[in-house]
């Protein structure tokens, strides 16, 4: 199996030295275990192959997986909570996370999921994640702000 | 936190963007974007004009003119997509955006391609200044108010009652106070001169002294057990009407709502939330009231005894008015999240009770118990965070207390002694400042079960703040008794951001009977739920009889619906009951005619109690093939219009569903029916065969069509003629 790069995508060359053309990445366990577990679509989503642990990869075929991960990969981390605010229809997020800041509408306090070990997943009422990796490593205030919705 | 709302860079960018047009240059369209390339958050604005594509961002400014731009191409990427600028063939730009935004895209697009046309026609010569603008949220701020006022004006409906109740705790607060006002007299006027037996006393004006306390005592009791009655008469009014009001809106939202819900929350939103609040109202607030009026009142009586000493006695109130605060804040927090750990206890129940055979089968008892363990432990730990808290206040007030007591004996003692205040005052005194401060501690609770009953409050609101996405009373057309015919007309569906169905156009004739099939995935149920109103499209229409599916009352509208699911729901009651859900008024005749069409009369009869047996939560005593039996003698009851099999069949034995299609047989007569099914012979009967895949139709035709042609449908039916002769 082989990752080459095809134009601005991804093809892969199977076992049997078929090529497969515009395949995409897909992380089988996003939230709680972004680092393993990578399967390799078709262009028509049939799994081609999964990666247990892309560390044991070449460094350029890892490469040339990060780099596809990294263009569909999209869950902000959640940095710091800068004010939870009622809305007319759930309550409104005024957040830090790695890719910036931004606001977002979550509906209830259920769109707030517990994944185990301090780990949160935040779905907002457009249906984009946002994760908090630990929330004891959040600071204070922004726990307080937490902890009246969960 | 000083970053601007959405709309604000919104609006400047859509000036920015006006700021930017030619002479003659409208815009046609806008869609916002909240991506740069990195996928970091950053606004920007993709216009259409009437002859250029612009994009806006607050530092920088593209064009192309409409004629150079080949396509805009539409990328999905799972939680993000992509929007490609293509120009002579190959991308040249791109924008990306969260995927929640999909349905502008596509409008836009669409939008696009239309002005595209126009222009490469050269039919700029349109003059209709209409601007079209692809739909843009308009949020419809109404405030909301905090919980607890919110919860107040809940219960402005019983302002009558209300008044009373607190015309009857001023009172009872009044007479309350009596006693240590008599007292006064009491020592100085009778003790203390028998005592010293400088003068002559009456015996009669112990008895009288006697008299008058026992009288307050009294009239304080009768007081007070009115009060309470009056009080938490209210309380049950508005819990009452509240839990109430909360079901009724569940009722109406629609199935995405409950696909996000878990029950046990619901169930404990209902019930324990608004308990919480009862109590607060009945008990803790008529407390309140109470405490609030004795101190007032002590303060008064205080200070017209003896201002100096008032003065004094009062020195530790600051402390105590800080103290409040400072729980208040912590304990906050702590009772939210208390409600939400009886929430999730409760939903560890409604999981693992109903589903107490899968855990039986796996073993897996001791995991479901260490799962419970660890939600008790969770409330337990939030309260015990809360007592903390709690258990300091409690003290601290009485050594506030004890300190004012202190402070009153000293000034007490130094002006007795210089004989500016008898005994007997200062006794009336320290009893006032006992009671003063006592009341301050009462408060304490108050505070605590404010919190409380807000955190609930809170709660319930949140179910009824949900407005109903599908608004019933929107199309207001009754259509009474449908033909049933139905057309699909290039519908698209998306769930959040999948798309699920995509352009799907069938007509379907009244009386007619259409078989879906598919592999599992396809979109079929997903088709039907739309037929049903259960969600509407995204793009395109349903018609039943020419009537757009949205402008007609939905519940008007379901009752020409028959639906028999794969996993047949049975409610607590007789089967009787269970068959005649849909028409409660349907006579016993009629129940029986239908369970004898739906070929289950003759498993009732063997019941012990016949159509009055009764069948559990899911009618755990019957087989799937009887549940399901009763589940279209359900159906065939209604006498609907329009019937709707979802893999009826699907969860039977080949007996039972030999069975069951005699029994459908009965059902289709005259109606027009749509079914799916996985065992394809149970489609014989259909008129016309419909094969989707991937949420488009692939194929139509019989039987025999779609077998001659050998596409998918072949396949199928091979791959099923296998696996029965295997
Ligand atoms: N409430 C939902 N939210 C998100 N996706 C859904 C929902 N219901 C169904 N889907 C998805 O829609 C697709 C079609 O489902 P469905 O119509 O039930 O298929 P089938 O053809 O087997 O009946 C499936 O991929 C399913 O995962
Ligand atoms: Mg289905």
């Amino acid at each position: 199996m082989k990752l080459v790069p095809h134009g601005s995508e991804l093809a892969l060359i199977d076992a049997d030295g078929v090529r497969h053309e515009k395949v995409r990445p897909l992380r089988l366990f996003p939230l709680t275990e972004p680092h393993h577990w990578v399967s390799i679509l078709s262009e028509t989503g049939q799994e081609l192959a999964c990666i247990e642990d892309p560390a044991t990869l070449e460094a350029d075929q890892r490469q040339l997986l990060d780099a596809a991960l990294a263009k569909r990969h999209f869950v902000p981390v959640i940095r710091r909570i800068l004010a939870i605010k009622r809305a007319p229809d759930g309550h409104d997020w005024l957040v830090d996370t790695d890719r910036g800041a931004t606001t977002f509408r979550i509906e209830t306090d259920e769109s707030i999921h517990p994944l185990g070990r301090g780990r949160l997943v935040i779905f907002d009422k457009l249906g984009t994640r946002y994760l908090i990796p630990k929330i004891t490593d959040l600071d204070r205030q922004s726990r307080r702000r937490l902890e009246r919705y969960y | 936190m000083s970053l601007p709302a959405t709309s604000e860079i919104h609006e400047a960018l859509i000036q920015r963007a006006e700021t930017h047009l030619e002479t003659g240059e409208r815009i046609v369209a806008r869609l916002a974007i909240d991506l740069d390339a990195s996928l970091h958050f950053h606004g920007g604005l993709i216009v259409l004009t009437n002859s250029r594509l612009l994009h806006v961002e607050a530092t920088s400014f593209h064009a192309w003119p409409l004629a150079e731009v080949q396509d805009l191409k539409l990328e999905e990427m799972g939680a993000t997509a992509a929007i490609h600028l293509v120009q002579n063939d190959s991308s040249t730009w791109h924008w990306r955006l969260t995927s929640g935004h999909l349905r502008e895209v596509e409008a836009f697009i669409i939008r696009f391609k239309e002005q595209r046309g126009l222009v490469i026609s050269d039919e700029t010569g349109d003059d209709d200044d209409e601007e079209i603008f692809t739909a843009e949220e308009s949020a419809v701020p109404h405030s909301q108010g905090r919980p607890l006022v919110r919860l107040f004006r809940f219960s402005s409906k019983w302002y009558k009652l209300m008044l009373l109740g607190f015309v009857l705790t001023i009172a009872s607060t009044a007479t309350s106070l009596i006693s240590p006002w008599l007292t006064m007299s009491l020592v100085d006027d009778v003790l203390i001169p028998l005592q010293s037996a400088t003068q002559e006393v009456k015996v009669s004006r112990v008895y009288h002294f006697m008299f008058m306390l026992g009288g307050a005592a009294l009239l304080t009791w009768v007081l007070q057990w009115a009060t309470t009655y009056v009080i938490s008469r209210v309380a049950e009014h508005v819990t009452s009407h509240m839990r109430r009001m909360t079901f009724e809106h569940l009722q109406k939202l629609s199935l995405t709502y409950f696909g996000k819900k878990r029950t046990g929350d619901l169930i404990s939103r209902i019930g324990s939330d608004t308990d919480n609040i009862s109590l607060f109202i009945s008990v803790d607030f008529i407390d309140f009231a109470c405490d609030v009026m004795t101190i007032l009142f002590t303060a008064v009586i205080l200070f017209t005894i003896h201002p100096v000493l008032a003065l004094a006695a009062l020195g530790p109130l600051p402390i105590v008015g800080w103290l409040v605060q400072w729980v208040r804040s912590r304990l906050r927090g702590g009772f939210a999240a208390a409600s939400r750990a009886w929430s999730a206890m409760n939903s560890v129940l409604s999981d693992t009770i109903p589903g107490v055979r899968v855990v039986k089968a796996f073993a897996q008892e001791q995991r479901e118990i260490e799962r419970f363990r660890e939600q008790d432990q969770q409330i337990f730990d939030t309260n015990d965070r809360v007592n903390r808290t709690w258990s300091f206040f409690d003290p601290t007030i009485t050594l506030l207390t004890d300190i004012g007591l202190l402070i009153v004996w000293g000034v007490g003692a130094y002006s007795v002694a210089h004989n500016s205040t008898s005994v007997g005052v200062l006794t009336g005194f320290v009893l006032y400042v006992g009671r003063f401060y006592g009341k301050l501690d009462a408060m304490s609770r108050f505070v605590a079960s404010a919190q409380r009953a807000a955190s609930s409050a809170h709660r319930i609101f949140d179910i009824l703040d949900v407005k109903p996405d599908m608004p019933i009373t929107t199309g207001m057309r009754k259509v009474g008794r449908l033909s049933g015919k139905i057309e699909f007309r290039d519908i698209k569906f998306r769930h959040g951001s999948r798309q699920i169905i995509r352009g799907i156009d069938l007509k379907i004739e009244p009386g007619e009977m259409i078989g879906l099939v598919g592999p599992s995935g396809a979109g079929k149920t997903t088709l039907v739920n739309l037929a049903c109103r259960f969600f509407d499209v995204s793009e395109g229409a349903v018609l039943v009889d020419g009537h757009d599916l949205r402008d007609i009352d939905v519940v008007d509208y379901r009752r020409n619906l028959g639906l028999v699911l794969q996993e047949p729901y049975l409610f607590f009651g007789t089967i009787a009951e269970n068959i005649a859900y849909g028409r409660p008024e349907a006579t016993r005749a009629e129940v029986i005619a239908a369970a004898k069409a739906a070929r289950a009369h003759d498993f009732i009869m063997k019941l012990p109690d016949a159509y009055d047996s009764m069948v559990g939560e899911r009618g755990q005593q019957l087989s799937g093939g009887e549940r399901q039996r009763i589940s279209i003698a359900r159906a065939l009851l209604v006498d609907p219009a329009i019937l709707i099999l979802d893999e009826a069949t699907s969860s039977v034995d080949t007996e039972t569903e030999l069975e069951i299609q005699a029994a459908l047989e009965h059902l289709i007569k005259g109606r027009t029916t749509i079914a799916i099914a996985h065992r394809l012979g149970t489609l014989r009967r259909a008129n016309r065969l419909v094969v989707i895949e991937n949420g488009v139709i692939s194929e139509t035709g019989t039987h025999e069509e779609l077998m001659n042609s050998s596409g998918t449908y072949a396949r199928l039916h091979q791959a099923m003629v296998e696996v029965n002769q295997a």
